[in-house]
């Protein structure tokens, strides 16, 4: 086996539409990005790794085997969906400790792990309370708990950070790492690319339901620093947080798409992303959610697919 | 090794059923399908308080056939059943379950498990506090027309059981299953059930109320022209339960799940 997953020339059909056109690629260990705009294909990929979907063309494998109504090789896998909805009738340590019975785990040791896992991504303080009371941040790291909890030889991300805030960014960040370093595999998918750069230098980008370039990072870094990189952030003070962010020189414009939302568009994303969390942190007007729209990503799939 | 794994199944069984009555017993959706299941006790303390001549279990039995068996029987069933998996389906809860080492089929038979026993919660005690009601009106012991109690009480588990395995399939097949069981809970058993002849052996009501007519010794339900005995009844009800299991069990098994929040 050389990759953790191996998909040859895989199609996926939704009727008259591709979700997925002949894609091939190797997903090596550790990290692996897969990055592209929405609509591009991550998520279809994902539901055929995790057994949701079954291929109509090419073959899958994951750990070596066909992921279709295969239970065995679900209890090597953890699974982070895109969507936010939980059991909202659960409380946090419900959620995880009813999926880890599941697993066939007792009681017992199936509280611990779900207390565990929720310390890991720092829910402990709100275990007890309902789901449904969560914010979007703290529903990603719900999700992420369960994923975890059964330590799996690999994680499969669906947009993990997608509307989390910058400090519950930084938490989930930090998990993955964690959890890679400890010898485990992770695929995450994400349409920002300065996300996943953080944690990985191994990256599948995909375009139209195919795969048209893998491999190290930094070498599509420059075409994409070419291209402003555009932040929405969610605030009550959107003004105010625009005072702040423009003592950084990389920042090129703000917009007001909204009267809680500030558009920032910048030539370094990883700087931004970096000390945005300081600014928050040190006093500066409250950041309730981030958003990185996909237009100078897509900007870089046209310039790479011609 | 076979113990373990009879230890595994039993944990994924209990945690997948336990699931589904929280779901269905200890959400605000309760309220409803509670307060419907309730009907035929709150429908006696009405008569007794309202002293009503006559009150007593004939009237008990002329009362619940159309009330209880045709209406709030149905209605309680059609709702919880459909939920089972058409709800995760939509509310996108389900691929938490998919993606643990579990059987779609086993998801599946748990979850009608956990249903059965909360459907059963809800009807079985105002049923039998109906009775207590009847009879203490009616100035009669309680043990006097316990054949009248276990009949409808039988033909509740049977029509639970039956309703719910229909209703299951429907929420597997199409994305309207509340539509589909609405025509057919009070199209289809109410037309086809009431016509004279075989034509009624297509609905499950004419083999809840030929269970009745046959364990009950006297009333009204004696008189409901029926050639199924109870024991055929029994047997029809259980193999149409187990078989719309299974389809659905089959139907899950080879579905693919796409939608996205």
């Amino acid at each position: 086996m050389s990759g953790v997953v191996e998909t040859n020339g895989v199609s996926k059909w939704y009727g008259e539409v591709l979700g997925l056109n002949a894609f091939t690629a190797s997903f090596g260990r550790g990290i692996t990005g897969l990055v592209g705009p929405n609509g591009a294909g991550k998520s279809t990929l994902f539901k055929l790794l995790i057994g949701q979907l079954r291929a109509d063309q090419g073959s899958l494998r994951m750990l070596d085997e066909d992921p279709w109504n295969n239970v065995p090789l679900k209890r090597r896998l953890g699974y982070c969906p895109e969507h936010n909805q939980l059991y909202g009738w659960l409380s946090g340590q419900q959620f995880v400790e009813t999926l880890l019975r599941l697993d066939g785990m007792p009681a017992r040791q199936a509280t611990l792990a779900a207390v565990e896992a929720l310390k890991l991504v720092g829910l402990s303080k709100a275990a007890h309370r309902p789901t449904r009371t969560y914010s979007r941040g703290m529903r990603q790291r719900a999700k992420l708990a369960q994923a975890l909890a059964h330590k799996p030889e690999i994680l499969i991300l669906d947009e993990p950070l997608s509307g989390a805030d910058p400090l519950a960014r930084v938490q989930i960040l930090r998990t993955i790492s964690d959890f890679a370093r400890d010898g485990g595999h992770a695929l995450m998918s994400t349409h920002v690319l300065y996300e996943i750069e953080r944690i990985t230098n191994n990256i599948v980008l995909i375009h139209n339901g195919k795969a048209i370039a893998s491999g190290d990072i930094h070498a599509i870094r420059a075409l994409i620093d070419e291209h402003p990189h555009a932040v929405r952030l969610t605030t009550p003070r959107p003004r105010d947080l625009a005072q702040v962010l423009a003592g950084m020189d990389h920042i090129v414009a703000f917009e007001f798409p909204a009267p809680d939302a500030l558009l920032v568009r910048t030539r370094k994303p990883d700087a931004f992303y970096k000390e945005l969390p300081e600014v928050v942190v040190d006093g500066g007007p409250e950041v309730t959610g981030l958003e990185s729209p996909d237009d100078s990503l897509d900007a870089v799939f046209r310039y790479l697919v011609g | 090794m076979i113990g373990l794994e009879l230890l595994r199944v039993l944990r994924q069984a209990t945690t997948v059923t336990g699931l589904t009555l929280r779901y269905l017993l200890g959400t605000r959706r309760v309220i409803p399908t509670a307060l419907l299941g309730a009907v035929p006790f709150i429908l006696t303390l009405a008569l007794a308080a309202g002293n009503v001549e006559n009150f007593d279990i004939v009237l008990f039995q002329i009362l619940l056939v159309p009330l209880f068996l045709q209406v709030v029987l149905i209605f309680v069933t059609l709702v919880s059943a459909t939920t089972l998996i058409r709800e995760e389906i939509e509310d996108n809860t389900l691929p938490y379950l998919l993606t643990r080492p579990i059987s779609k089929p086993a998801i599946v038979s748990y979850k009608y498990l956990g249903y059965l026993a909360a459907v059963l919660i809800l009807l079985i005690p105002p049923l039998v506090l109906a009775y207590v009601v009847t009879d203490l009106y009616a100035g009669d012991s309680f043990t006097a027309d316990l054949d009248v109690l276990g009949a409808f009480i039988i033909a509740t588990i049977l029509g639970s059981a039956a309703y719910g395995a229909l209703f299951l399939f429907l929420s597997v097949v199409v994305r309207k299953p509340l539509a589909a069981g609405l025509l057919f809970g009070f199209v289809w058993e109410s037309i086809v059930g009431s016509i004279p002849g075989d034509v009624r052996l297509l609905s499950i009501i004419h083999y809840l109320k030929s269970i009745l007519k046959d364990l009950i010794a006297v009333g009204p339900v004696t008189f409901y022209e029926s050639t199924v005995s109870a024991e055929i009844a029994f047997a029809v009800l259980i193999g149409m339960a187990v078989a719309m299991v299974v389809l659905s069990m089959v139907r899950l098994h080879g579905m693919e799940f796409r939608q996205k929040a």
